[in-house]
């Protein structure tokens, strides 16, 4: 669909995209003010919300479990979520099709039920560690980007490559890692990239599984933002877009950005 | 054990889902029904409150605008993109992706910036004289809207500009061919064709829309409360568990019946479907 | 090391439907035989169960000696040519030969001679260090085709190798395979629905349908004996005709067709002649004249061949084809005889 666009269509646009990048410019222009209330345009440049930032323990201590959750909640989401969705692609005919369902049920139930249910059902009904509890919600969160994005590259792959190594004398679960692994690639780091994400700006699930001394950046930030009004809260978002700009420039350079719109 | 390979594969994913997030979320649910005062007696007290019938019907609203919203800004904005030149495709999809990436909190925060008293928008409307004083913007339902359609907007323009580009050009063209005019073309061809993706993207942005929490927390505040902070305020601050499950209850409910019909809907609608 | 392959009264299901029954094949050492047969006739089940990937309901596998029935298909050592070639993607032209070698332990400088050597056979030595996805169809059946030789299977099984290319290529690829395996000795097990291509690069075929082998035999023979109604129509008899034989004298036999008109049939050239049986002709062998000894006929449509017009004709005994000379064209709705040249006729039995 290549022809001419009827040009108030294209002002309309144009218009859209302001909408949808200034408010994140003036994020990144409040972060720089030198006043001590947030204020659009800054008065005045300075960085020391940025170093007020390093010096506030609180959001590194969530910082640092964010990160180790979204990892960790990935990691644990990709092992059991490819070999789950290995088992949908290659042995369709003996799998029930309400299966694949099952899988998409963490997004599909909202998702602030889902960590409430599991405040009530695990953290108070099993008294298991915060940290734990929290890894739980998270890597079942993002387990339908795993095991969706990974069928999808595994959809286009044709199983006949690797029955073709296992008549060359490959064992099957060799064959796994040396023949189907690297040709579903693009797939496996979408879906990391798409989990971890997800995981990382998570306030739903997280909002009840955080505990005393164990929280997420988010939920630091929303609790932080209901006492101060300060731009230390704007820095704080232009730190966490620059891990957005590094995850799209990952993104770019593995699989290029148009695959998001797949 | 004839299956026995596809299935211990696919076992340790399954049984997460169903011992980690079915049986708790069904827990949830089965403990409305428990109570001593009736099965239904934790659903006749929602529906006999005022307040919290107004929670509901705020929260049915605000989804609905912003999902009726969202899907008239997509539509026409991933049609733009979906007919632009490569090159400049590709940035008009970075820029909507960006935001899409960049997480709840700090999107929500931004408007906070935006609406303030002292905020840019009252600084702006006084500046070309619209208004003398400032107007109190946030910690209405306006407030919530407008974030909440900045946050589903991207996600409306992604999953269109897929649909319109698996519209095959040659389908177009023929349409076009036959002597219909380009804007017949599009209510005739163009349109019917993108209807499933239409609804995928309006199912999204309602359900999403319907179970949020940072943004109306943060721009509604105790006063423009909705489903998802009156089931926070519920569990954590007055510690009514049961009260909590029956909001959390009717958004299970809710969220998984518009699924499931509008799902059926985009089948049936889907012309490219076998 | 040449060795045979014998498959024993084997059955097998797909999920609950029973793709495979009861089904026996032997391909002697060295030999090619080919399974041929549409789609969903069971050809490509029985290699799958030969390879390992299906494991069978009932039955028995032996490759020479060795029951391989129940062995893991890794462990085989069966080399396979797929139709959608199968090569890895990720993989060098040369690593997708040398993968088998490395399997098997074999050194890598090793390797690397034996993988070149055998590109070299199949003329794409200068390709060896490109991905697959640079080669054209042709080429990656070859790649597909040394990744299979390169280990010295004792058996090979092609899997529609050649239905992916143009015709050209189809011809001059089978002619190359043939040569191959002569050349080298190696049982072959080859499914392809094509019927040129399984009859000019078999020593045997086996003309398959529903689960079952209907007909195993060397292509001549099938060609010009089949045995059975659905093998005959398969190789191209389009007219079977019933008919009860009402007196012999001698070889000569008088046969009658439905509807009354008899036929004067000769045992001396188309073998023994039951009492009921099916008279099977292809139109060549169905001559259409205006009058004298034969089937009477009434002409229908007529089309150019080159070499002859053919004839849609209708007889008492249903609809038949049938060619007639050049010289001599004839007019739709005309009468005509129908005279068989025995040589090119066979007799089949009749079926329930």
């Amino acid at each position: 669909m290549t022809y001419r666009i009827h040009p108030a269509l294209i002002v309309f646009a144009s218009i859209v995209f302001f909408f949808l990048l200034a408010p994140l410019v003036i994020i990144i222009g409040s972060a720089l003010s030198d006043t001590t209330y947030l204020t659009f345009p800054p008065r005045g440049l300075t960085l020391r919300w940025f170093e007020n930032i390093f010096e506030m323990s609180a959001f590194r201590r969530t910082a640092i479990t964010s990160f180790q959750l979204a990892f960790a909640g990935t990691a644990l989401s990709l092992l059991v979520g490819i070999p789950a969705a290995y088992a949908l692609n290659r042995y369709r005919i003996e799998l029930p099709s309400w299966l694949s369902t099952v899988y998409v049920l963490p997004i599909l139930v909202p998702e602030i039920v889902f960590g409430f249910s599991l405040m009530k059902s695990v953290t108070v009904g099993l008294e298991t560690p915060i940290f734990l509890t929290l890894l739980i919600g998270h890597a079942l969160l993002v387990l339908p980007y795993s095991v969706r994005v990974v069928s999808a590259s595994l959809a286009s792959f044709d199983f006949s490559i690797e029955e073709a190594a296992i008549s060359l004398g490959s064992p099957p679960l060799k064959t796994f890692f040396t023949i189907v692994l690297p040709n579903i690639r693009a797939g496996v780091i979408a879906a990391f990239i798409l989990a971890f994400i997800t995981s990382l700006n998570d306030v739903s699930v997280s909002l009840f599984l955080t505990g005393p001394g164990i929280s997420t950046l988010p939920i630091q930030i929303l609790a932080h933002m209901e006492q101060f009004f300060d731009p230390t809260i704007a820095s704080v978002s232009v730190l966490l877009m620059l891990v957005t700009v590094a995850v799209m420039a990952i993104v770019e350079a593995t699989l290029g950005l148009t695959f998001l719109t797949k | 054990m004839k299956y026995f390979r596809s299935w211990s594969l696919a076992l340790p994913a399954t049984l997460a889902v169903l011992l980690l997030l079915v049986i708790p979320v069904a827990s949830t649910i089965a403990t409305t029904f428990g109570e001593s005062a009736g099965p239904f007696a934790p659903y006749i007290a929602f529906f006999k409150s005022g307040f919290r019938r107004t929670v509901l019907w705020r929260t049915i609203e605000v989804a609905l605008i912003t999902t009726a919203i969202s899907l008239v800004i997509g539509f026409i904005t991933a049609y733009v993109i979906a007919r632009m030149p490569g090159r400049l495709k590709s940035i008009a999809i970075i820029a909507a992706v960006f935001p899409l990436l960049t997480g709840v909190v700090v999107r929500s925060f931004a408007w906070l910036i935006i609406l303030g008293k002292n905020g840019i928008l009252n600084d702006f409307l006084i500046w070309i004289g619209a208004i003398a004083e400032p107007l109190s913007m946030l910690y209405t339902e306006f407030a919530v809207i407008i974030a909440m359609v900045y946050l589903f907007v991207p996600l409306m323009i992604l999953t269109l500009v897929g649909v319109l580009e698996g519209i095959p050009n040659d389908v177009v063209e023929a349409s076009i061919s036959l002597g219909a005019s380009p804007a017949a073309t599009f209510r005739q061809v163009v349109f019917p064709l993108a209807m499933p993706g239409l609804i995928v993207g309006a199912v999204l942005v309602f359900t999403g829309s319907f179970t949020s929490y940072a943004t109306p927390q943060l721009l509604g505040g105790e006063r423009q409360m909705m489903m998802g902070t009156f089931l926070y305020q519920r569990a954590m601050v007055t510690f009514d568990w049961v009260g909590a499950s029956t909001i959390a209850t009717i958004m299970v409910v809710v969220t998984i019946g518009i699924v499931l019909i509008m799902s059926r809907i985009a089948r049936r609608l889907n012309p490219m479907a076998v | 090391m040449t060795v045979s392959l014998d498959i024993e009264s084997i059955t097998a299901h797909y999920g609950h439907t029973e793709v495979l029954k009861d089904l026996s094949l032997s391909v002697k050492a060295g030999e090619l035989v080919s399974l041929l047969g549409s789609s969903g006739c069971g050809k490509t089940t029985t290699l799958r169960l030969v390879a390992g990937f299906l494991p069978p309901t009932k039955g028995r596998i032996k490759l020479g000696d060795k029951d391989i029935t129940r062995l893991p298909a890794h462990t085989r050592n069966i080399g396979l040519v797929f139709q959608n070639y199968a090569l890895f993607p990720h993989l060098s032209v040369l690593e997708n030969v040398a993968f088998g070698l490395k399997q098997r332990s074999v050194g890598s400088s090793e390797r690397r001679k034996r993988a070149s050597e055998m590109l070299d056979r199949v003329g794409l030595s200068p390709y060896a260090e490109r991905l697959p996805a640079a080669l054209s169809g042709g080429q990656k059946q070859r790649v597909a085709l040394a990744r299979a030789l390169v280990i010295e299977p004792p058996l090979l099984m092609f899997d529609e190798p050649l239905s992916n290319l143009d015709a050209k290529l189809r011809i001059d690829m089978r002619v190359e395979i043939r040569k191959l395996q002569r050349a080298n000795g190696t049982t072959s097990l080859y499914v392809t629905h094509d019927q040129e291509e399984a009859f000019s690069i078999s020593d045997r075929v086996a003309i398959m349908n529903a689960g079952k082998i209907m007909q195993l035999d060397h292509p001549e023979v099938l060609y010009q004996r089949p045995a059975n109604a659905f093998v005959a129509r398969f190789v191209g008899f389009e007219n079977l005709i019933a008919m009860k034989v009402s007196e012999r004298d001698g070889d000569r036999v008088t046969a009658e067709v439905e509807g009354g008109s008899s036929i004067a049939l000769s045992q001396d050239s188309l073998g023994p002649i039951p009492d009921e049986f099916v008279l099977a002709a292809r139109a060549d062998g169905l001559s259409v004249r205006r009058s004298g000894e034969g089937l009477p006929v009434t002409l229908g449509l007529r089309t150019y061949l080159g070499r002859a017009y053919q004839y849609q004709c209708q007889s008492t005994a249903g609809d038949l084809v049938a060619n007639g000379p050049l010289s001599d064209p004839m007019e739709q709705g005309g009468s005509a005889v129908l005279a068989p040249h025995f040589e090119q006729c066979c007799i089949l039995p009749v079926e329930a």
